[in-house]
């Protein structure tokens, strides 16, 4: 047996495995593909995009990575303690508590997430009308911190969810016997050691469904919140980049191609900008709807 | 009698699976293939009868691939007159076909009439009652595991009737064949296929984990005494074996056991349930006579071993989850030291003086009740009163019951055999300092060695003034352990 698979393995060449591998591989193969993308049109505008641009397409783009990474730690984290304390509550003797905290999260869920967003961007303008913040970061944490408030119960529901299916196993009832605590085995034994697939596709999920509220808002404040705040005043995000007026202009010479097909050149050296934050945003969300699709079906999530 | 030798490697996903070097077959016997769950017997058997896919699995039987093997004259013979019984049966069933067409579908349609052995195998049932059994489909008017298994059988002792005089090479596989039978009907089915082995020179092979069959065998079927052989599986530093099983090596211990076990001396009650505790609208009574006249309150005393026994489907494991709080009673009364416990208890009582601390509980199914993400050092995390500070002291009480592999605590637990993970199952609950361990079908799986190990650690409990309270289906062996004093009978009334 050993011999054969031997065999196998000297008469394929090692990189149309891994290429095999990466195909089987959906999740992985996006990934791929998205990095690919991305770096592709980092080349691409490297050589064709003035420098000052180029500098704005990275900065918006490290900015919009940094909340999207940042909304899903802190909603993995909220919705964490969220589902675990609900989950508690529901079982204890705290009925009343646990009623009024299923009724917030409900309300909570009734707003529709862009609303909540727009709430905390509107809170974020009066914070900077009054400089009580002042960095960057502190203004992208916000943002990301209003996100994941509008989005950490999705990750709540699939803590409780994760915690039902497994309280009716054997494992958890014959470890209360054994006098482990509760604690550890829903932190440790269900949501650590077996739900850890199921949280990273919602961490993903969560990251696309971040980048695509960030984009959405960014747009439309793009009018301007206040007399004293604007656009201007925030961190520059991809949003924020592709609702400035250049890159409009470079989206609407697209339209040019139903007049001049001949301009199709041209729009990839002279409109880079605002197609490079079209495309940043629109290939992104594409890949991490693949990605997750993928991840889904390799770990048979159900 | 010739033996048929094989050399077998089963492998997927570069993963292997079984290899054993000498595996042994007599000709026209009873080969009873012992050994722990999960340690190959079945795929074993599988790959014999020409049933594993090669196209799933890498498979080489005598160092030859699989699909040569498949070709054999002996292979072709024994799928076309032998029979395989597999464990779960339901995987063998159609769903889509009532069980009746399923008796006669096939090569089985030619046997005569098959009411000898359903009337056998249902003893106690009337022929309009096991009609209506047979006029079911599998799903979802889903038979007992129980009646599944019997269909299976009687399937099987229908093939063999259809055979003349069955060349030496048919073989029957009954792969744990009486899993899910009582007593009764497990030696019913054995008288059945003695009387087969009797009158055919079949060869069969018979997987069972449950060593109480061993008294049986060996006492009641003179007849084909010399035609039955014991193998036992071991597996013994990570290498798969053949050993011939002496049977007086498990019934000498058997015997020296009931002579060892002495009556009980009277000491104070560790628990005490009042008979008559009705849980999903049922009552269950306690009795100290199986025909269940004489009503008594359920009482485990101080180093004691006490043995619950009723029919399957009573209600035992249903009676020590109430014990210990996990399922809800309509109605007890327990007694635990001084406290009392009703259905009125908080769970948050349980957890906090009884779980751990006073009692607990080995659960029936390893495989549910260990986490099978887990490492084998995480299923000794997080216990109270752990005598486990660090690696060594861990390693050292998992060497009684393991062959140490260096990076055995990192294993996990999906990756080890059923047996090892009863193993695990039990030792965790056996590290714990209760009054009380309730075990609950604690030797399934085992082979002979360990089930002897588990037995004397549960002896040194005993002497350490703790309880132990068994439920189990081996009741030869635990009617030799506990003395009678301490049998209770359960029986349900609606």
């Amino acid at each position: 047996m050993t011999d054969k698979r031997d065999n196998m393995a000297t008469s394929t060449p090692v990189g149309n495995q891994w290429l095999r591998g990466l195909y089987r591989r959906k999740d992985a193969l996006w990934l791929a593909i998205w990095l690919g993308g991305l770096l592709t049109l980092w080349v691409w505008n490297m050589f064709f995009l003035n420098t000052p641009a180029l500098w704005r397409i990275q900065k918006a783009f490290f900015n919009s990575l940094l909340t999207g990474s940042m909304v899903v730690v802190l909603a993995v984290g909220l919705g964490w303690i969220t589902g675990v304390m609900l989950h508690m509550l529901e079982r204890g003797e705290w009925k009343g508590v646990y009623f009024v905290a299923s009724f917030l999260t409900n309300l909570l869920r009734s707003i529709p997430q862009i609303i909540v967003v727009l709430i905390g961007y509107i809170a974020l303008t009066i914070l900077l009308a009054r400089e009580v913040i002042h960095s960057s970061f502190m203004q992208l944490l916000w943002i990301a911190s209003t996100i994941a408030v509008a989005v950490f119960l999705e990750v709540a529901d699939t803590v409780r969810a994760r915690i039902e299916y497994f309280r009716t196993l054997d494992f958890v009832d014959a470890m209360l016997c054994c006098g482990i605590s509760e604690s550890r085995i829903i932190n440790i034994e269900i949501l650590w050691r077996n739900s850890r697939s199921h949280l990273l596709h919602k961490m993903i999920a969560l990251f696309g469904v971040s980048t695509f509220l960030q984009c959405s808002i960014d747009f439309i404040i793009s009018v301007g919140l206040s007399t004293d705040v604007s656009l201007s005043n925030f961190p520059l995000t991809l949003g924020s980049l592709l609702a400035r007026l250049d890159s409009k202009q470079d989206i609407l010479a697209v339209s040019n191609l139903f007049s001049d097909p001949g301009y199709l050149p041209v729009l990839f050296v002279r409109h880079l900008q605002g197609l490079s934050v079209a495309f940043c945003i629109v290939f992104t969300l594409l890949c991490i709807y693949n990605i997750a699709n993928g991840y889904v079906r390799r770990h048979r999530i159900a | 009698m010739n033996e048929r030798r094989y050399n077998i490697h089963i492998a997927a996903g570069g993963r292997e699976l079984v290899a054993i070097d000498d595996f042994r077959l007599t000709e026209s016997s009873l080969t009873v293939l012992l050994g722990e769950s999960g340690i190959g017997k079945s795929l074993i058997a599988r790959a014999i009868a020409g049933l594993l896919d090669p196209d799933e699995l890498d498979v080489q039987i005598d160092s030859r691939p699989y699909t040569e093997y498949l070709k054999r004259q002996e292979t072709l013979e024994i799928r076309r007159d032998g029979f395989f019984v597999f464990q779960e049966p339901s995987s063998h069933l159609n769903p889509l076909m009532k069980l009746r067409e399923q008796l006669d579908e096939g090569s089985l349609a030619a046997a005569p009439d098959d009411k000898q052995f359903l009337g056998r195998l249902w003893r106690d049932a009337t022929e309009s009652q096991i009609r209506n059994i047979l006029e079911v489909y599998p799903k979802p008017y889903r038979p007992s595991g129980g009646e599944k298994q019997r269909i299976l059988a009687a399937m099987a002792f229908k093939k063999i009737s259809t055979l003349d005089d069955a060349a030496p090479g048919t073989l029957f596989v009954f792969d744990e064949p009486t899993g899910n039978l009582d007593d009764k009907l497990r030696n019913e089915f054995l008288d059945l296929l003695a009387e087969n082995m009797k009158n055919r020179r079949i060869t069969v092979l018979l997987i069972t984990h449950d060593y109480s069959l061993i008294g049986r065998l060996t006492r009641s079927y003179q007849a084909i005494a010399k035609r039955i052989v014991f193998e036992e599986l071991v597996l013994h530093r990570g290498k798969l074996g053949l050993r011939r099983f002496e049977p007086e090596e498990y019934l000498s211990w058997l015997e020296e056991r009931r002579a060892a076990t002495r009556a009980p001396v009277k000491r104070e009650s560790v628990v005490t349930l009042k008979s008559g505790p009705r849980v999903f609208g049922r009552t269950l009574i306690f009795s100290s006579d199986p025909n269940g006249q004489r009503q008594v309150p359920f009482e485990v005393r101080r180093g004691s071993l006490t043995y619950l026994k009723a029919p399957s489907g009573t209600g035992k494991t249903t009676v020590v989850k109430m014990m210990m709080g996990l399922v809800k009673p309509e109605h007890m009364s327990m007694s635990l030291g001084d406290a009392t416990y009703t259905e009125h208890t908080p769970r948050r009582t349980w957890q906090k003086q009884v779980w751990g601390r006073r009692m607990t509980m080995v659960f029936q199914h390893a495989d549910e009740a260990l986490n099978q993400n887990a490492k084998v050092r995480d299923v000794f995390a997080g216990l109270p009163s752990s005598r486990f500070h660090n690696d060594d002291t861990l390693r050292q009480a998992l060497s009684e019951f393991f062959d140490l592999e260096s990076d055995f605590l990192e294993k996990p637990v999906k990756h080890l055999s059923g047996g090892q993970k009863q193993r695990l199952n039990l030792l965790r609950c056996l590290t714990l300092e209760t009054d009380l361990v309730i075990m609950d079908e604690p030797l399934n799986g085992l082979d002979f060695s360990t089930a002897v190990k588990v037995l004397k650690q549960i002896e040194e409990r005993l002497q350490a003034g703790r309880s132990v309270l068994v439920i189990s289906h081996n009741e030869e062996i635990f009617d030799a352990l506990v003395p009678s004093e301490n049998v209770y009978y359960l029986t349900a009334s609606v």
